[in-house]
């Protein structure tokens, strides 16, 4: 259905960087909302860790460290 | 009516991670500050003393930094349950809200929730310092008066306007008509219906307060069972989902006070490239991170053996001077022997541990300090958690090669409960610094001074195996229990990832200070008391059975033609067997005996239980309990350790007359010591987190368990098969 409209961090390329639109999971929007990752913030991907699954990201120039999961729950404008 | 101004006045510090909340609270406070350890709360807040004015004193309360009021992990449930509970005994009397101004976008959403539970606030904002280097403009006044409380400009780091945020605390906390604002939050219909039930039903006056009830009502620890069932009823029956109505108020919230930060702060364009970012493209990086943490740890860990080889030398040679100087001027009479032998005996085993503990905490402090912790939890997430643990446990296992009760505690940023008690549970594997002196002196006895490969020494190889049994006793440990626990509860690790900085020293100092003065004076409590106990054991017997023992020994040296110093030590030793210590070891020898132990290594390991380093500690009393005290005083200290060890090297088995320390008992004895659980404290410390005594049980068995298989099958593996007689 609605599948298409979005991506996630997943689907960045290193130092690519994309709009936040929304949550796909309630409990990971909580956390993420609260550390400040909000829908219309600018998410860059700038690396992976050593064994791929965990994402370092920033987010208007804060830095985070994601969890593939956690990752995967920020739905980016294409 | 109690006197309003004779009661002390509680102050909260609160902010998020990473605001720089420590170091105000070190700012504010100094050295009179302490680490509470408050019965019926698992988690340590820091309290500090306050002096206003006019000479009286409030106590300043730091609580753990959280981003909100919906927590996700059990420091931060700590911040939501005091504050929604006013007969907590931790409930403020008003809040110093710490917000980083460099970030205040982002600082300000607990700040809005407290502001709603209507409690006397004020703000500081912090870091004031890189703010100006950083070229950001910042109207203070215009934002105390959008957000109608007090707000003071600071830098904790340098200490700028750190009077000024005094005096404002002490009007805050004296202002006696204070009237609660206007709530931020708009709350949704529902949430109004919600909250009025509440206030109803439970008597609650602040809306806001409500909703926490009615979000946190499963559990929040102090409400009662009756009341967690009204709660349960009002949201059912309003069809609240709470999680929904979580996000719904974040996003309103900062809807509501980002506006504001706009209008008040101007920051210049930033660049792409800065410092940390030039850093963390080394350090974090794929193949250079890992290896540069290890690296990171090899240094941390030479710096522990080879620079506080100094300091404990002086302490030692300190003691043992002392204890000379009151044997040659006291009376020979119980009491000095109890004072040199017991107390003075137990305390300088105690202060040993110093320079190690100090030196290790200062490392590990700092890397903290400077946003490096952090890193190695990104860049190791997923390895432990095949292991059924969590990047943030890695902090808790390094911490643990200094000593498990500290480490344990910083297990409390883990959200996931089974991460986090996997944690706890195989932390007290790691090498800690109190097996370093029991490592020593069996290496020392069991292993040859050779080289292998012509510049290893087999010594060192040894002990950094021993450290390395003890990762992989932990990692499988945990590796076994993710197996057995599982779990439906959700695992995070979102965590920021700070900006670089240099450490802040007042609060590395204040750290190091504390966890110091922790382990001397709650864990050498117990040291002291068992060698205290250890020496009246050793030294008394049932009856008269030790005058007995010495009758017939003096008989028998007779006899034997010992010459002076034997005959001395042969009673002395004689004596000891006949004492309550030496029937102690007798009748657990039957039990140690598979892994190679006799007598005197038994008692030894009953009083390592109390705490590991008792057990070099033990052995030396109970081998120099036989030596002219002249003997070993004239000699070197060095040359004393080696009189300890060559003395546990002619030591024979009663029965068999074969030598008690083989190798294969001296490897045995190692990997025992590796792997048993041998400390009170630790133990102690998991109760308090674990919330009662199964799991510390369980730890108890299932670690001693595994340490008497392994010394076991070591003792079996080593030993010669026994000649036919």
């Amino acid at each position: 259905m609605m599948q298409r409209r979005y991506r996630s961090i997943l689907d960045l390329k290193i130092n690519e960087s994309a709009k936040a639109l929304a949550f796909s999971d309630a409990e990971l929007a909580c956390k993420l909302t609260s550390m400040g990752v909000l829908p219309g913030a600018v998410v860059e991907l700038v690396r992976l860790s050593p064994f791929g699954h965990a994402y370092y990201i920033k987010v208007d120039g804060i830095r985070f460290a994601l969890r593939q999961e956690e990752a995967s729950s920020i739905l980016l404008e294409i | 009516m109690m006197d309003v101004d004779a009661r002390i006045l509680k102050i909260a510090l609160i902010g998020n991670p990473n605001s720089g909340k420590s170091t105000v609270f070190n700012q504010l406070t100094g050295l009179r500050q302490k680490t509470g350890n408050f019965p019926g709360i698992t988690v340590d807040l820091k309290e500090g003393s306050m002096r206003f004015s006019d000479g009286r004193e409030a106590m300043l309360i730091d609580f753990p930094g959280t981003y909100s009021l919906y927590p996700t992990s059990s420091d931060e449930k700590l911040v939501s349950t005091v504050l929604a509970n006013p007969a907590d005994k931790f409930f403020p009397d008003a809040i110093v809200y710490v917000a980083d101004v460099t970030n205040l976008e982002k600082h300000l959403l607990l700040l809005t929730q407290l502001l709603d539970l209507g409690m006397p606030i004020m703000m500081a904002l912090n870091m004031s310092d890189t703010a100006a280097s950083m070229g950001i403009k910042i109207n203070a006044s215009k934002i105390a008066e959008a957000l109608d409380i007090p707000v003071v400009l600071v830098s904790g780091r340098r200490g700028d306007n750190i009077s000024k945020l005094k005096q404002d605390i002490e009007k805050l906390a004296k202002n006696t008509d204070f009237k609660p604002r206007r709530p931020v939050y708009k709350m949704s219909a529902l949430e109004k219906q919600v909250t009025e039930a509440v206030c109803l039903n439970l008597n609650v006056e602040n809306p806001y307060r409500a909703l926490q009830l009615a979000h946190h009502h499963k559990w929040f620890p102090f409400l009662h069972p009756n009341e967690k069932a009204v709660l349960a009823t009002i949201v059912q029956t309003k069809d609240f989902q709470s999680l929904r109505a979580q996000v719904d108020e974040t996003l309103d919230r900062f809807d509501r006070f980002t506006p504001i930060v706009q209008d008040t702060i101007q920051k210049p364009p930033t660049f792409p490239n800065t410092p940390t970012d030039r850093i963390d493209a080394v350090l974090t990086h794929k193949f250079a991170g890992p290896l540069i943490f290890f690296a990171v740890m090899m240094l941390v860990f030479q710096a522990i053996f080879d620079w506080s080889v100094y300091p404990m030398d002086w302490i030692e040679s300190g003691f043992s001077g002392l204890s000379e100087m009151l044997q040659n001027n006291l009376p020979a009479h119980w009491t000095t022997e109890l004072l040199t032998d017991g107390i003075i005996a137990g305390l300088s085993g105690i202060m040993i541990f110093v320079p190690q503990i100090a030196l290790l905490f200062l490392l590990i402090t700092i890397l903290e300090e400077v946003g490096y912790m952090a890193r190695v939890v990104f860049l190791f997430d997923k390895t432990m958690r095949r292991f059924g643990m969590n990047g943030r446990s890695v902090v808790a296992l390094i911490g643990g090669s200094a000593c498990a009760v500290p480490a344990i505690m910083s297990s409390r940023t883990i959200g996931n409960w089974n991460e986090r008690l996997i944690t706890v549970m195989v932390t007290p594997f790691i090498s800690c610094s109190a097996r370093i002196p029991v490592y020593l002196v069996l290496i020392g006895l069991a292993v040859p001074k050779v080289k292998v490969f012509g510049f290893l020494g087999a010594q060192s190889l040894v002990f950094a195996a021993m450290y390395a049994l003890g990762v992989v006793a932990a990692l499988l440990s945990g590796w076994a229990m993710k197996r057995w626990l599982h779990t439906r509860e959700r695992s995070f690790l979102a965590i920021e990832l700070p900006v670089y900085r240099m450490p802040f020293w007042k609060n590395v100092w204040l750290t190091v200070w504390e966890k110091v003065s922790a382990f001397a004076i709650g864990a050498g409590k117990v040291i002291l008391l068992v060698s205290i106990a250890l020496w009246a054991l050793a030294r008394f017997g049932p009856g008269d059975a030790i005058a007995t023992a010495r009758a017939e020994a003096s008989i028998k040296a007779d006899s034997m033609q010992l010459g002076p110093v034997g005959t001395e030590d042969f009673i002395k030793q004689s004596e000891l067997e006949a004492s309550w210590a030496g029937q102690m070891g007798k009748t657990i020898e039957p039990a140690i005996r598979p892994l190679g132990y006799d007598w005197k290594i038994g008692i030894a390991l009953l009083t390592s239980f109390a705490a590991r380093e008792v057990f070099t500690g033990t052995l030396a009393v109970l081998y120099n309990m036989g030596s002219a005290e002249g003997d070993i005083n004239d000699r070197s200290e060095n040359e004393a350790k080696t009189t300890l060890r060559e003395k546990m090297k002619r030591e024979t088995f009663l029965d068999t007359g074969q030598p008690v320390y083989s190798l294969a008992t001296a490897l045995s004895l190692l990997v025992f010591f590796a792997l048993a659980m041998q400390c009170m404290s630790t133990l102690a410390v998991v109760r308090r987190e674990t919330g009662g005594w199964k799991w510390p049980a369980f730890q108890f068995v299932f670690m001693t368990g595994l340490a008497y298989l392994y010394a076991w099958l070591v003792y079996v593996a080593f030993s010669s098969p026994l000649p036919p007689s």
